[in-house]
């Protein structure tokens, strides 16, 4: 009796366990599974909270003046306002838009071109660049080991207050893994909880025949680098993809982004030239730029009549989560950093 | 239920007399950086190299990794995942011990020299692959495999210096070696990494500056992989 009764207690101890990892990351009904490898990172609310500390905490930052947030806020869906390129320490301005950070577990490859083969390594990016944070990776930990609260935050979640690099990268993308968006109303209306007004209904069926084949549901993207026809950028000369691959035939190409939460996350492509939607519209009917390595779903003019632009548009704004943007466990955290 | 525990306790002590019947012995492996003859140091010693150019090395770190020992061509021993920094500055990188069986007859051992393509896609690691070391890139994702700097009147750069930040796991410029080292003396393996000899096979004037995975990467990641040799005894 006593056996079975430890044996029982036991399956419910790792039953638990189970149950509370899966509510830290739940794959939303009907979307592919995710191809970050939990397996290597494990979640914990411990390590998320410190990894939320460190994205909002400046610290990261060379003169302690920019934080993650201050490109990715998250009241834009963790993109930027108001600036077509990043803003990092001392005014410097980088060479491309910071893009909105969501449903990050799906994708494989970041930045626009793709440089970041993997979403751990993906912060020491933004940290070490001159224009951005112009930090040191190691100048992090020491500056972190000198604050009050990150050796216990540290020790929270790994039991162990030594701050390593992995440790630190790690933390910094549990928190970015949980950041979800998957309750627009778009959502609600595929789990036929709502319904589309007509000009949604309408946008929606004229978007799955001229948009969807890059910014495939229910992601909103296909993950792949396409050259989208956009003149280049005297100044900027910026050749996308071709950078990582020093290959001609990804020359142009930028990586194709989500779509959802579009209402909040302009400035819009690599270089946050267009700042309305309807430029964005305008530029695909319009104004399409034909090179050697346009998208082959390109090829052929996109035909939209400016209503059917409105169209379009009144359906991306359904993509907007307003749970997402407000949810307070993706805020600046309560506690204080440096009490 | 007692008995279960009996039963139990002995067979885990079975199980442990089987592991200590297998008796390991460490077999050391020395990492000896060179310059020609003469041991390397960093900084202030001046070498000169075969065309009689002075030379200086500031930075000499590379991984090794997947160690295995042949015999006669074959596996006989692996350690698999295993990833070590060599780095000057801290001697005891330059130091291993493997965890071999004992009497283990071996003739040649096989490493490669830097990181291979599914380690540098699996995210954030720690000790040797930590980010912290200085052996990964950040502004591409990727490990840098080899890291050499040092100073040459023949560079006609900024102090003279020379920079070499060697990797790249991505088709077609995965500049990861394998090398397989013939070895004599099986019961401490002694092994050279003769700066000098890297440094000969290139032009310091036209070839200075390599910081980025590609054609050059390449190229040098396979001279440099033709530097490692038994330690003559």
């Amino acid at each position: 009796m006593k056996k079975v009764s430890i044996v029982f207690s036991l399956l419910i101890f790792v039953l638990t366990a189970f149950v509370s990892v899966s509510q830290l990351f739940v794959v939303p009904k009907g979307w592919p599974k995710q191809g970050y490898d939990f397996s290597r990172n494990p979640l914990s609310n411990e390590k998320i909270a410190l990894g939320r500390a460190l994205f909002y905490d400046p610290v990261l930052s060379k003169n302690n003046t920019i934080s993650c947030a201050s490109c990715h806020n998250p009241y834009n869906a963790f993109a930027h306002a108001d600036h077509q390129l990043s803003h990092g320490i001392e005014d410097k301005i980088g060479k491309r838009n910071a893009p909105a950070l969501v449903n990050l577990a799906w994708q494989k490859k970041f930045m626009w071109d793709g440089a970041i083969n993997h979403l751990d390594m993906q912060s020491l990016f933004p940290i070490t660049h001159p224009d951005e944070m112009g930090e040191q990776l190691d100048q992090v930990i020491s500056k972190l080991k000198g604050a009050t609260i990150y050796p216990k935050l540290f020790y929270k979640a790994y039991q162990d207050s030594v701050i390593t690099g992995e440790h630190l990268l790690k933390a910094i993308a549990q928190f970015m893994l949980t950041l979800v968006s998957s309750n627009s109303k778009y959502d609600s209306v595929m789990r036929h909880q709502a319904v589309f007004s007509n000009q949604e209904k309408n946008g929606y069926q004229l978007f799955k025949k001229n948009c969807n084949s890059c910014h495939t549901e229910p992601l909103f993207t296909n993950h792949e680098f396409e050259n989208n026809g956009l003149p280049i950028n005297k100044i900027l000369k910026d050749f996308g993809r071709m950078k990582v691959t020093g290959l001609v035939t990804d020359s142009l190409k930028f990586k194709v982004p989500t779509l959802r939460n579009i209402q909040y996350s302009s400035p819009y492509m690599h270089d946050g030239r267009f700042a309305r939607l309807q430029d964005v519209l305008k530029h695909y009917t319009l104004s399409i730029q034909k090179s050697a390595t346009l998208s082959q779903k390109l090829q052929q003019p996109i035909v939209l009549t400016s209503n059917e632009r409105v169209d379009i548009i009144a359906f991306l704004l359904t993509l907007t989560d307003n749970s997402f943007i407000s949810n307070p466990n993706f805020n600046y955290p309560k506690y204080n950093l440096y009490p | 239920m007692k008995s279960g525990i009996a039963v139990f306790v002995v067979f885990f002590s079975m199980n442990t007399c089987v592991l200590f019947a297998q008796t390991t012995s460490n077999t050391t492996l020395n990492f000896n950086p060179k310059f020609g003859n003469a041991d390397l140091q960093l900084n202030d010693a001046v070498y000169t190299t075969k065309i009689n150019d002075s030379i200086w090395i500031d930075v000499f770190k590379c991984y090794v990794s997947n160690i295995a020992l042949l015999q006669n061509g074959k596996v006989v021993w692996q350690k698999k995942n295993s990833f070590h920094l060599i780095n000057i500055a801290n001697q005891q990188s330059l130091q291993l011990m493997l965890q071999t069986p004992a009497a283990l007859a071996f003739d040649a051992i096989q490493l490669n020299v830097g990181i291979d393509s599914t380690t540098n896609v699996a995210g954030a690691m720690g000790g040797d692959l930590d980010p912290t070391n200085g052996m990964y890139w950040t502004w591409q994702s990727g490990y840098i495999n080899i890291k050499l700097e040092g100073r040459s009147n023949k560079c006609l750069t900024r102090n003279n210096a020379f920079t070499f930040h060697l990797g790249g796991y991505q088709f077609p410029y995965n500049a990861l070696q394998k090398i397989t080292i013939p070895i004599q003396q099986i019961k401490k393996i002694n092994l050279v990494i003769d700066i000098q000899k890297f440094i000969s096979s290139i032009d310091l004037t036209t070839q200075n500056q390599i910081m980025s995975p590609g054609k050059s990467a390449m190229f040098l990641s396979n001279q440099f992989s033709t530097i490692f040799s038994e330690l003559k005894q």
